[in-house]
């Protein structure tokens, strides 16, 4: 898969939901892009090198989601 | 203060950027006694408490002076430490895993300066900076986690108890008169970033009210589905809640009996906070081991189930805890360990030698396992 | 003049164990000095703040951080934990205090140029308070503002060769015990396999694509010091397959009281002159070892390496010399289901460096597939392990089903066979069957 298609269909569908959450693990991710978890990582790397998702971290775990969307970054002050 | 760039330029993330290069490699830190001995170690020996000798093929020695520290220092320490290295060690030491300083040296000649200095000081306050001990049979620095320094869930601090119960226990870390090792263990909440579920003793902390839910702000500052996920027992679910000035909000209602006061919610959600004053205290654990030695590696297990908080130097929990070190070192045999004692004793027979109250509590009701620990024999002592 | 007055934590300075409160009240007393001028790149007076907080919670008993979990480093999605001060306007100089957790060298030795240097660093841009060292094993950074944060990761990148640790669903920095640099017992090279497979796994350290956390860690040998059986999804602990190395002479020494037992561990207490008998002999949990005529003899093929007879006896016994490691997999700490000890995967496999731990890397990898594809959302391996089953997990690293695996076999006949397990499969004729069985 190109990086365009797999931007494309998790922007739409991680924006569709952006009202009831906007955070996402790593297994939602590889079932849009219907991938093997290793091949779906290579893409969702790229993503957030060019900045498209951004991580969300818990401490013990790590979710993504559009960067700068969702209530986090207001909650924790740093918008 | 004016802002210093390292050099990084904010607006190209990625321009020489170096990534994925890990630790610093071992080998440029080893002693040279050690890099030149390594795998060719023949025995060793613990001259005196905090002081053991390592002796290799080549007739080559190391002695090495084991010093008890708050894992939680300051760079001002760490440079006195360096300075102490520098001083005696050619610039070389270690941090064990239970957050000792290791300093070595390669003769013995140089063992006696380096111990007086270490013992010579202290802080400001009184207390040592850097006492020599934590060697076999006795009781070795305490591991812990970040507590009310710096976590957002503990029950208790992490520090605190510690340096409370490292004082009281103190001419053990200095002695070696223990039947075993005895491994403290501290985590200040059931998460356990620190793993004290196989230690001798573990401090545990222990919230026992489930989180207040800040309705008028939950919906601005949380996303409610991310909230439920994060609760391990489902205890949570969206609500509308009708505000005092009749306004309905989107929350979250807690089935309070299914929480387990872990707090996941809270690190998700600000608005779900679960510490109190009252609520929040210590869970003490007893009678595990990691060792595979004679009997195979065993989970601690609750022996008392709530002692408050009581700052700053929890007496009712450092007695507890100096009440089971007691009764185990006059009771078990030369190498057993404290778990080991406990089983041979029987666990009825543990909690009248350490004067421990049985409560409900104590008897496990959490999921499968828990039928496992009931008494499934007529064999029992009265 | 202190900021703020702390006479709860005062009181936590006296006593002999070395005093957290003094230590911080010197690092706060040396910020104000500022004797070499540092220009801070956080607030001068952050570790009085740090007191003041620290000190309200000794008053009300509860914490006072709250949780962040955007801020991190560009393209890392671990390394960094976001903390926020909930008295900012009271601690202004604890607003944003995230800690930064910076992969520690394999057996944490240090020299003290690299310390140094690390300190200074860590003063200039941080609160100039650590963690030596946090419970997986990292360095820990604690305390400085968001913009601190890529301008600390350029420096230790750029001037220190050095990268952060990790966090959240990712490898966690791996971890070992002092191993063959200062331990005759050590079964392999800790360090190197730490170091080794610490540098091959960074993007799965760095980049998180896991269910949850997971943990390498590396004992040398049985006694476990590293705590690997109790806290790793993969445990890695030094063991050997021949004979116990003996040195009759050394025993004969134990025995007429010329070496302490237990290399000294015990010299608190009179415990009367060794006997070998009771304290070594009588205690093997196999029965396999007598001392008679003046000789130590062993059965070796009964022994199960518990250590306790070389413990006793270092001088006299070592491991014998066709070494390798055990894996054992899944444990966890008991968040939820319960806590979980490691499970025997692999009896034994050569740790072997001249191949850059092949053999090792294939097991690794076979379960990360796994884990990967079939682990829920938070569900740790020995979660998954456990809903799947012990035979699955054979199945996914195509490891032969031993005796070694169990503790005991099973105690219920419920065995889900499966159809090309049965003869002539489940396939049957009904017509067959009726000829001389009746409706």
């Amino acid at each position: 898969m190109e990086l365009e298609e797999a931007k494309e269909k998790i922007v739409e569908v991680l924006t569709k939901k952006a009202k009831t959450k906007s955070k996402f693990y790593f297994n939602d991710l590889s079932k849009i892009l219907d991938l093997k978890p290793r091949e779906a990582k290579k893409l969702v790397t790229k993503l957030i090198e060019t900045e498209v998702l951004e991580y969300w971290s818990s401490g013990s775990t790590t979710m993504y989601g559009l960067k700068g969307m969702g209530k986090q970054a207001s909650a924790e002050h740093e918008d | 203060m004016a802002f210093i760039s390292s050099g990084y330029n904010p607006d190209k993330p990625m321009e020489n950027r170096i990534t994925d290069i890990g630790p610093q490699h071992f080998e440029q830190f080893y002693p040279e006694v050690i890099k030149k001995n390594k795998g060719k170690w023949l025995y060793h020996e613990i001259l005196k408490p905090g002081v053991l000798v390592h002796v290799a093929e080549s007739g080559d020695e190391v002695y090495t002076v084991r010093v008890g520290g708050a894992r939680f220092m300051s760079v001002t320490l760490i440079r006195e430490i360096c300075e102490i290295a520098d001083k005696h060690c050619d610039g070389h030491l270690r941090f064990t895993t239970r957050n000792n300083i290791e300093f070595m040296v390669d003769s013995k000649d140089k063992l006696d300066p380096l111990v007086k200095d270490l013992e010579s000081r202290k802080f400001d306050g009184g207390s040592f900076k850097f006492p020599v001990g934590g060697t076999g049979a006795g009781i070795t620095n305490i591991i812990h986690t970040q507590g009310w320094i710096h976590c957002h869930t503990p029950a208790t601090d992490a520090s605190g108890t510690v340096k409370a119960t490292l004082d009281e226990v103190f001419s053990d870390f200095q002695d070696m008169r223990m039947p075993a090792h005895l491994r403290i263990s501290m985590a200040c909440c059931l998460n356990m970033c620190g793993a004290v579920h196989c230690s001798d003793i573990a401090i545990l902390g222990y919230h026992r009210k489930p989180p207040i839910v800040d309705h008028a702000y939950l919906d601005k500052m949380c996303e409610v589905p991310l909230a439920i996920a994060a609760c391990p027992t489902a205890a949570l679910k969206p609500s509308k809640v009708e505000l005092e000035d009749g306004k309905t909000v989107n929350s979250i209602a807690i089935k309070r009996e299914r929480c387990m006061f872990c707090g996941n919610c809270y690190t998700m959600c600000p608005s779900l906070p679960l510490a109190d004053k009252e609520g929040d205290g210590i869970v003490l654990m007893v009678g595990g081991k990691v060792s595979n030695r004679i009997s195979a590696p065993k989970f601690s297990k609750v022996v008392v189930a709530f002692i408050p908080n009581e700052m700053p130097r929890w007496p009712t929990m450092t007695k507890k805890i100096q009440d089971i070190i007691e009764a185990y070192a006059a009771d078990a045999r030369k190498y057993e360990r404290l778990g080991e004692w406990a089983e041979r004793i029987g666990w009825e027979r543990f909690f009248d030698k350490c004067g421990l109250e049985f409560t409900h509590h104590l008897i496990d009701d959490f999921r499968d396992p828990a039928y496992y620990t009931w008494r499934q024999t007529s064999n029992f002592k009265f | 003049m202190a900021k703020h007055e702390t006479p709860l934590l005062d009181q936590l300075e006296s006593g002999p164990w070395p005093s957290f409160v003094s230590d911080m009240k010197q690092e706060a007393a040396a910020r104000a000095k500022n004797e070499k001028n540092v220009e801070y790149q956080i607030p001068q007076d952050v570790v009085e703040d740090l007191l003041g907080v620290l000190e309200l919670s000794y008053a009300d008993g509860t914490t006072h951080w709250k949780h962040g979990g955007i801020v991190g480093v560009f393209g890392y999605g671990g390394g960094v934990i976001g903390r926020y001060c909930d008295q900012p306007e009271t601690f202004p100089g604890v607003a944003h205090f995230h800690t930064m957790r910076v992969a520690q060298p394999a057996g944490k030795f240090y020299k003290t140029d690299y310390l140094k240097k690390l300190c200074d660093l860590w003063g200039f841009r941080g609160s100039g308070l650590t963690n030596m060292h946090g419970s997986t094993g990292d360095i820990i950074l604690l305390g400085t503002t968001t913009p601190q944060l890529e301008e600390i990761f350029y420096e230790l990148t750029h001037n220190f060769n050095q990268d952060l640790g990790g966090s959240g669903s990712n490898l966690r920095t791996p971890a070992d015990c002092i191993g063959q640099a200062r331990c005759e017992y050590a079964c392999y090279d800790t360090q190197d396999l730490c170091h080794t497979l610490t540098e091959e796994y960074q993007d799965e350290l760095h980049r998180p694509a896991f269910p949850y956390k997971f943990k390498f860690k590396f004992d040398g040998c049985p006694n476990c010091c590293v705590a690997s059986i109790a806290r790793s999804d993969m445990s890695f602990i030094g063991t050997w397959k021949d004979d116990i190395r003996i040195d009759q002479d050394a025993v004969k020494g134990y025995v007429n009281g010329d070496f302490p037992p237990n290399a000294g561990a015990h010299a608190g207490r009179d415990w009367g002159p060794f006997d070998i008998q009771k304290e070594v002999i009588d205690l093997c949990p196999t029965e396999c070892m007598r001392y008679e005529d003046g000789k130590l003899e062993i059965n070796n093929k009964e022994c199960t390496r518990c250590m306790h007879c070389i413990n006793v006896m270092p001088r006299a016994l070592r491991p014998g010399k066709e070494t390798g490691c055990s894996i054992l997999v899944g444990a966890k700490a008991p968040i939820l289901d319960g806590a979980q000890m490691g499970s025997l995967l692999v009896p034994f496999v050569e740790v072997n460096k001249e191949d850059g731990y092949a053999a090792i890397k294939e097991v690794i990898e076979a379960i990360w597939d796994w884990w990967m594809e079939e682990g829920k959302n938070r569900e740790r391996l020995g979660e998954l392990m456990k809903r799947q089953g012990f035979q699955r997990l054979l199945e996914v690293t195509g490891i032969k089903p031993v005796a070694q695996h169990v503790q005991e076999p099973r105690t219920n006949p419920y065995i889900f066979w499966k159809e090309d397990e049965v003869e002539g499969g489940w396939d049957r004729d009904i017509n067959e069957f009726r000829k001389t069985h009746l409706r």
